[in-house]
């Protein structure tokens, strides 16, 4: 701040010049005005007698020239001038204080913008070495997971060691993180340890606190005496402050924003879990998207094509191994069927020991197409077996197309995913036929009927049969795609007589009917479905068959 | 020629706020008016036709956008730089201090540093 000069004072416009005029217009008096320098400044007095001078703060500005009244204005103008620097003072900590607040707006604007603990101790250390003019500065924070001393952010030349600085927390946990903000000059104990330079005179640090928790403190460092006044321990203290509440935000933020990823993730992970256990495709046909929001009694009737498929002798098989290999075998055995059933479209609704149950929501050639490649499956999985020196296996599987109710049965504490319906006991009915008519893979004419591409499968009628429980007889059929390569060109070959002595058969002319099986016997001696009719056919021959008999073999048993 | 500046405020101690700020200009020979209402700033603007004129918003009988309306549109003394102060946040000003032919829009609490530096720079005063 400049003080005010009597020329100033005596600018043009000025009223002190105004008044001085009419003064000397009234008293006719000769009286002149000059700087300390004795430039002249107003008035005239060419025979001055006495001199008076204009004093400011005990130093001389100025002097009055003229007789014993040039006294009186000396005196005024001192007066006057003192009053002018009271108030050019007054006014210099005005702006000082209006700058402070500035200070302080525009640093919390700038935190507003940030959510980064890093960022914000790096704008409140550029902030205070800005305001309170240093050599140095660092901010440390004490991170209490870690139990470690961080510096986030340093400037200015290198006064401070900050490997020391973080070694030495206790010490600095003693002498300045207690919570106190401080002016400090004397460092002895500092420049002892190497933690500052020698030639830093003087600190000032204020703690970062939230609530009581010390979070750390912004240090700055200064070469001269004297160097930081209270007014800058103040100004930093605020800057200190607004940044505590800032970090911790961010810090409370971050780990918000990790808690509920955490939570997320561990979410997900069920919901992946979850569809393995129960699929994805019957939650989705209940009108839900995830396991958690199904509910007792949720349910949907469709119609899809089943398909049941069972390990033949099963039962023998696994007298001979042991626990262990049993659980082993079908693992194996399981392992191989799933994504066959769900590369064609469906999904397992269960496993049952050797058995499975699928659905196929969609066509129900998907089913049978994926009963062909289980079959060959098998094929592949006996090679492998034989070379092992282990017995092969053979499956059976029976499928059938109707309505299906899924749903979600039980009670409140224990839910099951259930299938409920005749189409399911149906198919599964089918399937036990297929030991019985030496068929692989039976279908019943409804599948048969939602096939829209019959000549993409190898299909064979084998009459009609009364299953257990139903009313209605089913029409059967075998699907012989997924048989050897040899079976099917010779079941090919011998098609046109097996179809001729199945009409045979189902219109009671059973002679005929064992003429033509015989044919197909000859060229396929191994067809033992084609036996099977000669056998039943020979059987009604000698038993004889009521009058409405209509070809409909009755399944006493599953 | 001497250079003006005109500084326009009904809050006395804004004037002296901004009188502080630029004391240095001052003491370079910068002459210094005051104003406290519109009415009176317009009379000094034609009159002493300033350099550089702070003009406060909100003034009573007239406030400061009619004034630089005035001004600017109505009297085209296109040497006059307005520069027009008025409470933070008040985004519709900005607009309408351009639609008045306002130089500069700044807003309160101002900075210090800026405030000086701008006077400096309209003025041709390194």
């Amino acid at each position: 701040m400049s003080l005010p000069t009597l020329k100033s004072l005596l600018g043009k416009k000025s009223e002190v010049t105004a008044w001085l005029q009419s003064f000397l217009e009234m008293t006719k008096a000769e009286i002149s005005v000059e700087d300390n320098q004795h430039n002249l400044l107003f008035g005239s007095a060419p025979n001055p007698s006495q001199t008076f001078p204009v004093t400011l703060e005990n130093e001389t500005v100025g002097w009055v020239n003229g007789d014993e009244r040039a006294s009186i204005v000396a005196r005024l103008l001192s007066i006057m001038i003192q009053k002018d620097s009271e108030k050019k003072r007054l006014g210099t900590e005005v702006l000082n204080s209006y700058q402070e607040l500035n200070v302080i707006f525009n640093f919390s604007e700038k935190l507003a913008q940030t959510i980064e603990p890093n960022v914000i101790a790096q704008l409140t250390l550029e902030q205070a070495i800005h305001s309170i003019p240093s050599h140095s500065g660092v901010i440390a924070l004490w991170d209490n997971e870690h139990a470690q001393l961080s510096i986030p952010a340093s400037s200015g030349e290198k006064l401070f060691n900050e490997e020391l600085l973080r070694n030495n927390a206790e010490l600095l946990l003693k002498i300045g993180l207690s919570g106190n903000s401080e002016i400090m000059n004397d460092l002895s104990v500092l420049k002892e340890k190497n933690i500052i330079a020698g030639d830093v005179q003087s600190l000032v640090y204020a703690a970062m606190k939230v609530k009581h928790r010390i979070m750390g403190a912004v240090i700055l460092a200064g070469k001269n005496q004297e160097q930081y006044s209270a007014a800058h321990l103040k100004l930093l203290v605020t800057l200190a402050l607004q940044s505590s509440s800032a970090i911790e935000s961010a810090l409370l933020y971050e780990k918000n924003i990790r808690e509920a990823k955490e939570r997320e993730e561990a979410i997900l992970r069920i919901h992946m879990v979850t569809q393995k256990f129960v699929p994805h495709e019957f939650i989705h046909s209940l009108g839900k998207e995830v396991l958690t929001d199904v509910k007792l009694g949720d349910q949907v009737e469709k119609i899809v094509t089943v398909l049941f498929s069972d390990i033949r002798n099963y039962t023998t098989l696994s007298e001979r191994m042991t626990p262990e290999e049993n659980f082993n075998f079908v693992s194996s055995f399981n392992m191989r069927m799933g994504p066959i059933i769900r590369k064609h479209h469906g999904f397992i609704n269960q496993y049952l020991g050797d058995a499975i149950m699928a659905i196929f929501p969609n066509q129900a050639a998907d089913g049978l197409a994926a009963a062909v490649e289980m079959q060959k499956a098998v094929q592949d999985f006996n090679k492998e077996r034989q070379s092992n020196n282990q017995s092969t296996i053979q499956i059976g599987v029976g499928m059938h197309t109707g309505s299906l109710i899924m749903g979600i049965t039980g009670d409140e504490n224990r839910l099951d995913a259930t299938t409920i319906s005749d189409t399911v006991n149906t198919a599964s009915r089918l399937e036990s036929l297929t030991k019985y008519y030496k068929a692989s893979i039976i279908l019943s004419d409804e599948t048969f009927r939602q096939l829209q591409h019959t000549e993409k499968f190898h299909l064979r009628n084998l009459g009609k049969v009364q299953v257990k429980g139903k009313l209605a007889p089913v029409g059967i059929y075998e699907c012989f795609s997924g048989n050897k390569k040899e079976e099917i060109d010779k079941k090919e070959k011998t098609l046109f007589a097996f179809n001729k002595g199945m009409s045979e058969y189902l219109n009671k002319l059973f002679a005929d009917a064992i003429d033509s099986f015989n044919e197909v016997i000859h060229s396929h001696p191994e067809d033992l479905t084609a036996q099977f009719f000669i056998d039943k056919a020979a059987r009604y021959i000698h038993d004889g068959v009521p009058a409405e008999w209509v070809g409909v073999e009755e399944m006493l048993n599953k | 020629m001497d250079k003006k500046i005109l500084i326009v405020d009904d809050e006395a101690h804004i004037r002296m706020l901004i009188e502080q700020t630029l004391e240095e200009l001052e003491d370079e020979g910068v002459e210094f008016l005051t104003a406290d209402n519109g009415a009176s700033a317009l009379e000094i603007i034609q009159e002493e036709k300033p350099n550089l004129v702070f003009l406060d918003v909100m003034m009573p009988k007239m406030n400061g956008m009619d004034v630089c309306q005035k001004v600017k549109k109505e009297l085209s003394l296109s040497d006059v730089f307005i520069i027009v102060l008025t409470a933070k946040g008040q985004e519709l000003d900005r607009q309408r201090g351009q639609e008045v032919g306002a130089d500069v829009y700044m807003t309160k609490p101002f900075d210090p540093e800026v405030l000086l530096d701008k006077a400096r720079q309209v003025l041709g005063i390194a």
